[in-house]
């Protein structure tokens, strides 16, 4: 058979059409666009001066701050919660299929409506969590308007909604692992914590490998969780990236905004590719 | 064993008062306050409603000539035209993807992983719908979505291609299949698992999508289900019985969904996380 | 001999939009004695000529000559006409009434329109008040044409009021024409100028973004007309260019103003301050009375910056040309000391406000002024309209000062301008134009508007005074710093350089994250991209 002939390029067209106009094209220009002060009627050549005011102004430049604690940390927590459910999820007990369900419902409903509910729930004088606290005798926290904590009450709520993937992922990783080798490990007289160390740890790393990516680069791209729960704020303490891009859009200033949109190719660019390099290697030796 | 099945009963215990704690109250949160009068929801509190007000769920439908519903229309005919683009533009080039290799198909692969990572371009996207007249149009909403989850749903197809033996092919190639009659009736037909998949994670994607209808789909007339919840963040901040009534009507879709395909979806993460 | 003289159709004369079946009624005109009617008829047709009706009642013996039910199921969008005669119980019977008729509205749920309503959500988020606006073409000539619309909210009911009023008094009809708002409707306005094409009114904004338009191109001179006069002599100021008077105040103002608890400064003995020092120690007072002296809604981030935006007199006050310089990019917040106290004073205030200031929102601050659950709230005055729609007369409670400065001899007011109607150079009907902005301006023309909208701020215009109805801090507290002349403009009608991040930075400086000093340089800096986008050399 000739494989060119059967498998022919025309079948690609329609998804590359629709992608290259949709996606690649405005991609490509958008290089060029952050470089202008532009208004979609015409444009002025400015050089790199997009660039430079978004990392002079500190209500920009600390954007990319808070995005990369924000993406680290959720990444962290969803990589290391998200193991320890899936282990208790693939212990011996009856409810584990009802409990991956609880679990993983969070991520199917949207992002606003949880941002909502949890900034509710987080009313610094009648949310239930202050209620909690105060029954507790501890005093009442300003979740989300207490500006060196709102970032981080915003990355819990990323983390209860999108650690029921990270669990789902590591459950068909652990279940995929052969049976024999933890029968043998009990045979030598492993314990508990040695068979999770030897076998479960090291066998389930393509699984985590995938975790790791995927939250670390929906943490540099989110957006709508922040924008239903802080808008940004309070002032700039929990703007990242892509709010700030969505700022300046609406301000009007789409050169700006563009710019900022580079910005978070070239932060996704040299962190998370990298990143996969390094652990698919791994993975493989 | 004896021991063990106690600690296991513990395990059953511990486990649900966890979720219940963690994953279930905030729901139970939602609902009991969608159903209490303006004053009681604004307390915010986790008690049973005194009366139950049900007309706060029609009082959503109906507000504003009912946009909620025009929104649930908009929504559906986003989601459901994407969807199909998306089968069809997708399992054809997943298919082609797989099975040929060479120069051209390297570039087409980084091409989809890069895809896989890289935000959109917003604005010079939105120049780009306004300069062919489709800039909040639904057909203009519905070309972004398919092109945004166009790395993601090829990269599930190609995945499921590589078990599917070649030797079904050739055998079709024997009783003389054409290249389009290949794929319409032999390849394709396999993929039907895959394809559950991919309807059931794009439906979702594409349904609880806020930030690019925001972006390409301004405007009350187009609205989406996501943007008018937003809208309502706004409008009824002091109204929270109103606003937990519209985020519980627009749940309940993707919990039919949930509670129908619960195993598909699971299978279907792990197929397009693991194997990518 | 017996007349029909005044057939009514519930009650009115004329009738549009209805969308049941009014209930007719009709006057007898009698030279007779105790004239009874005995008999009536009744017809309703689609035709003036009523060769074929929809409904005849036949000659019915009956008295009745009100609420007469006709069981007529109306379609949607059409003009019926309605006659009637009668006969008395002497025998003598009266000719056709003359004609009445009406229109009826969308009667089958045939409503198909889609609402519009703010262009993008940026702009709903952006604007404290959204305009829609929406225009068509009309192909093919039209003998009739009705236009159905609704709205949430109002729409141009307050024009509307006018309007009838000058058909009434001058005989004068107005055609509304309705364009879209944001930078769409920008462009609609600034193309038809260009193009000659424009309406012989036009609805547009006050201060800056006039100069922008080329007013002296385009816009009839109103300078010498007599009503110009009656002008308060701030709003004069946002709608003259190079000495000429352009516009004409389509609406009220309203203030960003320190909105107060009356029944609180009675209890506690308090005097409205005229210095800033005086309005802290009345904070002061307050705390230590166990109050909340502070109402901080920075939920809804924009009310953050009504404190900074109110401040602009006190700014100008210090430095009348500071709008120019800033515009030019010689002036900035951060070297003026006005202009860095402005922020100071977000600084001052953060140790008043109520616990959950970060998470309350604008329509909590309603409630928490209306029930005395917090004294001051710095707001635009608008917040008064939402009130009374809330508690009514309650809103008497209220009290407005401006936000004071340090001269107890200058006590002032920032004042928003409403939007201003201009005059088309080439209007067709210069004459009538002119008659209709007069009755405008005049206390006639006032009232038809406050009849149908309560004021949140004074009128531009000198001596007219408001409606007994008004609220009572518009009524006298507002009105005094007009009729003083203690007012300027805020500083958006001075310049058109406003940065996007004011609300933010302003958030910031009122939960106590940055000095006034940081604040200020950093509202210097986002300006910058506004001037940059202007095209404005800042450098």
């Amino acid at each position: 058979m000739n494989k060119k002939k059967i498998y022919t390029l025309w079948f690609l067209i329609p998804s590359t059409i629709i992608f290259s106009i949709f996606f690649l094209i405005p991609l490509v220009s958008s290089l060029f666009y952050s470089l202008t002060v532009w208004d979609f009627k015409s444009f002025t050549f400015v050089g790199l001066d997009n660039f430079k005011m978004f990392f002079s102004e500190r209500s920009l430049s600390t954007s990319v701050i808070h995005t990369l604690i924000y993406a680290f940390l959720t990444c962290a927590l969803k990589v290391i919660l998200a193991f320890f459910i899936a282990i208790f999820l693939t212990s011996k007990i009856k409810t584990k299929n009802f409990l991956r369900s609880v679990v993983f419902f969070p991520n199917l409903v949207s992002t606003i409506a949880v941002g909502i509910t949890f900034a509710a729930l987080m009313h610094p004088t009648k949310g239930l969590f202050n209620l909690v606290l105060s029954t507790l005798g501890a005093g009442r926290i300003d979740f989300l308007g207490n500006t060196s904590l709102a970032l981080f009450s915003v990355i819990f709520t990323d983390v209860w909604k999108g650690v029921g993937v990270a669990t789902v992922i590591y459950v068909s990783g652990i279940q995929s692992i052969d049976k024999t080798y933890y029968e043998a490990a009990s045979i030598d007289g492993a314990n508990g914590w040695e068979r999770l160390k030897n076998i479960t740890i090291p066998l389930v790393r393509p699984a985590m490998n995938s975790v790791i990516i995927l939250s670390l680069i929906g943490g540099l791209r989110s957006f709508d969780l922040i924008w239903a729960m802080t808008g940004g704020g309070p002032g700039f303490a929990t703007d990242v990236v892509s709010s700030v891009v969505y700022k300046q859009y609406a301000a009007g200033f789409y050169g700006l905004s563009t710019a900022g949109n580079v910005i978070m190719f070239v932060l996704i660019a040299v962190i998370a590719y990298p990143l996969q390099r390094f652990l698919l290697k791994r993975e493989e030796s | 064993m004896k021991k063990q099945k106690r600690r296991s009963l513990i395990g059953d215990i511990l486990g649900l008062i966890f979720a219940f704690l963690i994953f279930i109250i905030p729901f139970l949160f939602m609902l009991t306050n969608s159903l209490k009068d303006r004053r009681g929801a604004n307390q915010m509190s986790l008690s049973l409603p005194d009366v139950f007000h049900w007309e706060n769920y029609t009082e959503v439908l109906t507000f504003n000539h009912g946009i909620v519903l025009t929104a649930f229309k908009n929504s559906l005919i986003i989601t459901a035209g994407a969807v199909i683009l998306l089968i069809v533009t997708c399992a054809m080039s997943g298919y082609v993807l797989q099975r040929r290799r060479g120069k051209v198909m390297s570039v087409f692969n980084a091409v989809v992983m890069a895809g896989l990572m890289v935000p959109p371009a917003i604005l010079p996207t939105i120049s780009l719908m306004q300069g062919l007249h489709v800039y909040k149009t639904l057909f203009g909403m519905i070309m972004i979505e398919v092109a945004l989850q166009t790395p993601f749903t090829i990269m599930l197809y190609r995945g499921f291609m590589s078990t599917i033996p070649i030797e079904l092919e050739e055998a079709g190639y024997i009783d003389g299949c054409n290249r389009g009659e290949m794929f319409t009736k032999v390849v394709f037909p396999l993929l039907k698992p895959v394809t559950a998949t991919v309807i059931i994670l794009n439906a979702v994607n594409i349904f609880n999508d806020f930030t690019n209808p925001l972006y390409f789909l301004p405007g009350a007339s187009n609205s989406t289900v996501q943007l008018t919840l937003y809208n309502f963040m706004g409008q009824f901040s002091s109204s929270y019985n109103l606003l937990f009534a519209d985020v519980i009507v627009i749940t309940i879709p993707m919990l039919i969904l949930f509670i129908i395909f619960n195993k598909k979806i699971v299978e279907g993460m792990v197929a397009g996380a693991v194997k990518g | 001999m017996v007349n029909v003289s005044k057939v009514t159709m519930d009650y009115a004369t004329e009738l549009k939009g209805v969308i049941t079946m009014p209930q007719i009624g009709w006057v007898l005109d009698s030279d007779e004695r105790n004239a009874v009617q005995k008999q009536y008829q009744l017809q309703i047709a689609t035709e003036p000529s009523f060769a074929e009706t929809v409904f005849d009642s036949g000659e019915v013996e009956s008295n009745q000559s009100q609420h007469v039910i006709a069981p007529v199921e109306l379609q949607s969008l059409t003009r019926y006409y309605v006659r009637v005669k009668a006969a008395l119980t002497s025998d003598s019977t009266s000719t056709w009434s003359d004609t009445a008729s009406f229109v009826s509205g969308l009667c089958q749920n045939e409503w198909e329109a889609e609402f519009v309503s703010a262009d993008s959500d940026a702009d709903a988020e952006n604007s404290k008040g959204t305009y829609v606006r929406k225009g068509f073409t009309l192909t093919g000539k039209v003998k009739e044409a009705y236009i159905s619309c609704s709205a949430l909210g109002l729409y141009e009911l307050y024009l509307n009021a006018v309007i009838d009023l000058a058909k009434e008094k001058l005989g004068i009809t107005v055609e509304v024409e309705q364009r879209v708002g944001g930078a769409d409707g920008d462009n609609i306005v600034k193309t038809r100028l260009a193009s000659g094409d424009m309406a012989d009114i036009c609805l547009y904004n006050s201060g800056s973004l006039l100069n922008a338009l080329n007013p002296s191109e385009y816009f009839y001179d109103l300078t010498n007309e007599s009503f110009v006069s009656t002008y308060d002599d701030t709003y004069k100021e946002t709608v003259t260019v190079d000495g000429k008077v352009y516009g004409v105040p389509v609406a009220s103002t309203q203030a960003g103003a320190i909105l107060y608890y009356k029944p609180d400064y009675e209890e506690l003995g308090l005097k409205v301050p005229t210095t800033w020092d005086e309005f802290l120690a009345n904070c002061d007072a307050l705390k230590a009375a166990g109050k909340t002296a502070m109402i901080g809604t920075f939920a809804d981030s924009w009310t953050a910056q009504v404190p900074y935006l109110g401040d602009n007199y006190n700014i100008i006050a210090a430095d009348p040309s500071f709008a120019k310089n800033f515009e030019a990019g010689t002036a900035k917040y951060a070297t003026t000391p006005a202009g860095v106290e402005s922020f100071q004073k977000m600084v001052d205030l953060n140790q008043y406000y109520n616990e959950d200031y970060l998470a309350a929102t604008y329509d909590d601050g309603c409630d928490m002024l209306a029930n005395g659950e917090g004294t001051h709230w710095i707001m635009l005055t608008q917040a008064l309209g939402n009130i009374y729609s809330l508690y009514g007369e309650d809103v008497d409670k209220i009290g407005v000062f401006g936000v004071p400065g340090d001269d107890a001899a200058n006590a002032g007011l920032t004042v928003w301008m409403p939007s201003s109607l201009y005059v088309n150079k080439n209007a067709e009907n210069m004459d009538a134009v002119l008659a209709f902005m007069e009755l405008y301006t005049s206390t006639e023309g006032l009232d038809a508007y406050a009849g149908v909208i309560k004021a949140d701020g004074p009128y531009c215009i000198k001596g007219y005074e408001l409606p007994d109805d008004a609220y009572e801090a518009v009524k006298t507290d507002m009105q005094a710093y007009f009729d003083e002349g203690k007012t300027t403009t805020a500083l958006e009608f001075m310049t058109s350089v406003k940065g996007a991040n004011c609300p933010a930075i302003c958030q910031e400086a009122g939960s106590g994250q940055t000095t006034a000093e940081e604040a200020a340089a950093a509202y210097d800096e986002d300006c910058k991209k506004q001037a940059v986008q202007l095209g404005l050399n800042w450098e």
